[in-house]
Formats: structure tokens, sequence, C-alpha cells
């Protein structure tokens, strides 16, 4: 399902919303976000929830079917969409298995999860005969999560999943999500206001701020951005993705491949050929412009500085290089560019201190089969 | 020592008398389930309404509660007559009067008894969080799916608050009957104008049998309604 929309909508509150998107038909479209950005709003219209003045101009589409336009209103049930709200919405009156056979007795389309697979993929088998209000936030979340898996929806609308629940519980869904990005055919729009969560899910992010989208790009390139970083601090990061090659657990290690050069990690467990992200801070990335001999520092890369920030007044800045087909970012201060006599083309060895893999190393999911 | 049975309270009754329980009954019942498929829209009409003709119909549908019965009977009774809104309608349906009928007192029960079946019910409607039933939507709920499968079970102490009041309510009704039913034995003759009668000819025995039947019938409907309330309360207590 590819979901196109062009939304134009004023609020008797004097708020606008002018967003056009398209969500593609697989991988994560994010749309990321201060609260009030209207973030939320788009997400509700996509799902048809949201109620609109007919004087609104708003056309919504998925493939060929129209879903809301001045003339026409598919209402939310009709459009198989799941949606995950940001508390779970779990039906009271019902068990959690309750809740699961609610969704698989409504279930659009001919996709063919059985509940037992879901809830033993997201941990939840030892709750189906709980109550939802004896739940913990992170538990009931994953049931909501499996709910909407249940219902054969066509297309995920994720609105702040994570966003009212506390941050361990936050570090053991979000590998769950990563894994639906990753097994299902399906599209997922995901709201969030969390720049990690956007890091580690987005394959393509739309930047909304007061009801306009002000950056629209793949992940990689949006998180590798001069001027979308210029104005943040120390936690400037690249993320790029790599594909597992080997592991060395001698030394508590993995090797990853960046198209022809590598990078070592420390030891996760997914399996070589797997694609991970990583999140490299531009602070622990440096320059040389000789091949470093004897360093401890493990990962020496071969790049081509790309672009320079030009910010003259401040002591540090930013430098966009190019490794491959990848991009990185490494701050360095201004009195190393001059010495270095750094520009766009030149060649440069990078040394990484730190490398992150996004993917949380402690947490295996399972292919859904 | 006597037993107090059914049977035992049946045998202090004269015939008039259980023709009067029986009648009152059927009325009751019969205004139950018409409220309940007529009421049950209304209720959630109001609970999830913002409009301008909420501002009219809420109180409008609350007027019994504060109106003099025999008011409300008094403008009934000119609709209900032959040259009335309602009566000529009726007659040119029906081809019979409609003023002093059962279906007359039905009728007003149905108005009467109407707020008190509307308002438990809207407060539990508008207990449902919007949120709920838009992720009933969004699992592929259609609108009638979502009222039975989502609202109405979690709505199951105001249907049980609703219910016995509208029921004990039609049961107690005594001016509007008066002023549209009249005391036609086997029709309109209802439990609350026989006790009248008994007092009226001073027959206290008599009045006492059906005064005492009504307490106790009305303080066990009660007792339930509460018991039942108390019940799910426990069962939804930290419900958020």
């Amino acid at each position: 399902m590819q979901i196109t929309a062009k939304i134009h909508l004023t609020r008797a509150s004097g708020f606008t919303l002018a967003v056009d998107l398209t969500v593609k038909p697989t991988g994560v479209t994010a749309l990321y976000g201060p609260s009030g950005s209207g973030k939320s709003t788009v997400l509700r219209l996509l799902a048809g929830l949201e109620h609109t003045k007919p004087s609104d101009p708003i056309l919504i589409s998925s493939d060929d079917q129209i879903w809301h336009d001045e003339k026409q209103f598919v209402p939310p049930h009709l459009r198989d969409i799941g949606y995950v709200f940001q508390q779970p919405q779990l039906f009271p009156h019902l068990s959690v298995r309750g809740n699961l056979e609610y969704a698989v007795k409504r279930r659009r389309g001919n996709q063919n999860l059985t509940l037992q697979q879901v809830s033993g993929w997201l941990g939840i088998n030892h709750l189906l005969d709980a109550r939802p209000t004896s739940l913990s936030g992170g538990e009931a979340q994953r049931v909501a999560i499996a709910r909407v898996l249940l219902s054969g929806a066509r297309c995920l609308l994720m609105d702040e999943p994570l966003g009212a629940i506390d941050y361990a519980a936050r570090l053991q869904i979000l590998p769950y999500i990563d894994g639906l990005r990753r097994v299902l055919d399906i599209p997922i729009v995901y709201v969030s206001h969390a720049l990690d969560e956007i890091t580690y899910l987005a394959d393509e992010v739309y930047m909304l701020e007061k009801g306009r989208v002000t950056a629209n790009g793949r992940i990689f390139d949006l998180a590798s951005s001069l001027t979308l970083n210029s104005h943040e601090g120390e936690a400037v990061a690249a993320v790029i993705e790599g594909v597992v090659d080997s592991h060395d657990p001698d030394y508590g290690l993995s090797r990853l491949t960046l198209s022809s050069q590598s990078i070592y990690v420390s030891l996760c467990n997914q399996p070589p050929g797997t694609k991970v992200r990583l999140r490299i801070p531009a602070r622990d990335v440096s320059l040389t412009l000789q091949a470093p001999i004897q360093t401890s520092i493990l990962n020496v890369l071969k790049g081509v500085v790309s672009e320079i920030e030009t910010a003259s007044a401040k002591p540090s800045l930013l430098v966009k290089i190019k490794i491959d087909d990848h991009y990185i970012l490494s701050r360095i201060t201004r009195k190393s560019l001059t010495q270095l006599e750094l520009s766009p083309g030149k060649a440069v060895f990078i040394q990484i201190k730190t490398v992150a893999l996004l993917t949380d190393p402690t947490q295996q999911v399972a292919p859904l089969s | 020592m006597r037993v107090i049975s059914p049977q035992w309270y049946l045998n202090l009754l004269s015939q008039p008398d259980i023709t009067a329980i029986f009648i009152t009954l059927q009325l009751a019942l019969t205004s139950t389930v018409l409220l309940i498929l007529l009421g049950t829209p209304i209720a959630w009409w109001l609970a999830r309404s913002r409009g301008v003709a909420k501002i009219i119909i809420e109180p409008i549908i609350a007027l019994p509660i504060v109106l003099p019965p025999t008011v409300l009977g008094f403008y009934l009774l000119l609709a209900f007559a032959p040259d009335g809104i309602i009566g000529q309608w009726w007659l040119l349906a029906t081809g019979k009067g409609l003023a002093f009928t059962f279906s007359a007192l039905v009728i007003g029960s149905i108005i009467y008894s109407m707020p008190f079946y509307v308002q438990p019910l809207q407060v539990a409607f508008e207990n449902i969080e919007q949120s709920l039933l838009d992720a009933a939507a969004t699992l592929g709920a259609t609108p009638l799916d979502r009222f039975l499968s989502v609202v109405a079970p979690l709505s199951s102490r105001g249907f049980i608050t609703a219910i016995c009041l509208a029921f004990a309510h039609t049961i107690g009704e005594f001016g509007i009957v008066l002023m549209i039913g009249g005391n036609i034995p086997g029709e309109t003759r209802v439990l609350s104008i026989a006790l009248f009668d008994h007092v009226e000819s001073m027959e206290y025995g008599q009045a006492h049998v059906l005064a005492l039947g009504l307490l106790a019938f009305s303080f066990t409907l009660l007792a339930l309604v509460y018991t039942l309330n108390r019940r799910w309360q426990m069962r939804f207590a930290s419900q958020s």
C-alpha cells in the first residue's frame, strides 16, 4: 500500500497544517518534530480519525483509492490500517487474549499470522489470561502491537508508541518495532519527537515544525546534513548502515562491512549478512592526512571531504566526509581545519573512537515465519 | 406461623387487584423494552453530540423529572384526544381512539420514564473514552460492532441502572395514568390507581397489601441495582 497525502488544514485556534507526504510501500516513514508540530494530526488524518471542515483542502489516497477529499471520506474501519496509540487502548472488559481475539475476528485481508506466533514473538505468552489493568506500560504496549499485527492491517500507523512508557521498557520494545520493519512487507508510519527512535527505525524522515515540513529525505542523508546539524550541540551523530560480516568472540568484536571497507563494533549476535545501523558521534571522529600507524584506534577508514560547515565564529565546526557511499560527520576545531588545509575533495583518513550499534545486541528478534 | 411466599401474598389479593398488578407489570415491561430501543440511541447521541440541538433536546428529555406528572398528563390528554396531534394520527392509523387505552399508557410511560432511562446511560456513555472506540475502528470494527463489542459491555452498569429505574418508575407512576388512562379495569387500572381506590373507599387492609407489596418490590429492586453496581465497580476499579 502506498499512501499520498496533501493536507491543508486550518484550526479555529489559528493553527495551520500544510503537509505533502508520500508513504512508500515498504519501510518506515517517520514524522519527527516537537510537540505541537502537527505530526500526530497528520497521522490521525491518514487513519481517518480526525474531523475536518469541508473547506479544508485535503487529498489523501492509497494506491488508486481516494480516502479523503472534498467529496469522499472513507471511515477508519474501511481503510485497512492499524494504529498504535501512545496509550495502549486495550479493551478493559476483555483479557489480553480477548483483546487479541478481537483483532483476529475482524481481520482484514488474507494475512495468516496466528495468535500464538505473534504473542510468542512479542513475549506476551505468559500474559494472555491477565486483565489489561494489571499490565505494566511496556507490557500493555506490546499487547497493543500484537493486536494490531493480528488485525491484518496493510499499513501500520504508530503515534508515539513509546511516548508513555519508561526508559527501560522503551529499550525493550524498540527492537520489536525494528523487527517489524525487517519482517513485515507493509509500510509503517512512525510519529515521534525522540531522535533516538527516529535514527533507530526510520528509513524516510519528514521533519515537521509548526505545521510545515522543514526537511524530508532518507535518514542517512538527514543525519549527516550540515545545515540540519549546525545548531545541534555535542550530540551530533551520523547514522550509517553496515552489514554484519564476521564475529570474533575472543576479542569481543564483530566486523561489519561498509561497502568496500570494514569497521569493528562490540560483539553482537546478529548473524552474518544482517543489516545493522551504526551511530557515529561527530566528536568521536578525528581526521588525519596520513594513514595513522601504531594507533590504538581500531577503526581507521579512508574517505574524502565532502562538505565543510561555514560557521566562522565558532571554535569547532562539522566536516562531512564521504566513505564510499556513506556519509559521516567529524567535529574538528577551526585551527585543525586550517592546519590540515581541508577542502572539499581532499582525501583523508578517518579515525573513529566509538561506534554504537543501534540494534540492541541483547535482543535477538527471530523472524516471523 | 405463616410462611411468607408468593402464594400467600396472592391469597391476600382480590381478583381486581391481581388484574391491576398484571396490567402494571405488562405496562412496565412494554415501556421498558421500548425505552431500551428508543432511549439508547438518544442517550448515545446526547453523550457524543456537541451541537446546538443538544442544548434543546437535553432539557426536553429531563422535563418529566421536575414537571408535576399532572401537567404532563394534561398535555398528553389533549394530544391523545381524537382531535389532538397524536390522537388524530392514531385514529387514522388504527381506526380507534387513543385516550384511555393501554397504548396511551405505554406512550405516556415512555415519555415520563425517559429521563430515568436516558440519564444513567448517558453518564455511562460519556465515561467511555473516544480513543478506545478509535482503536476498535482501526481494528476494523464497524460503528454498530463498536457499540455492541465495546460500548455496551463497558456500560453494563449504566444499562442495569437505567433499565431498573425505568421499570420501577413506570410501576410507581400515578399522576399521568390518572389523567390519560382513566380507571378501566383490565385496560388501564394499574397498581397505584387500585391503591388509591382502596384508600378512597377506606379499605385500608387491602391498601396495606398493595402498598407493602410495592414497597418490598421497590426495595428489592434498588438493593439489587446497588449490589450489581458495586460488583462492577470492583471489577473495573483500577481502570484508567
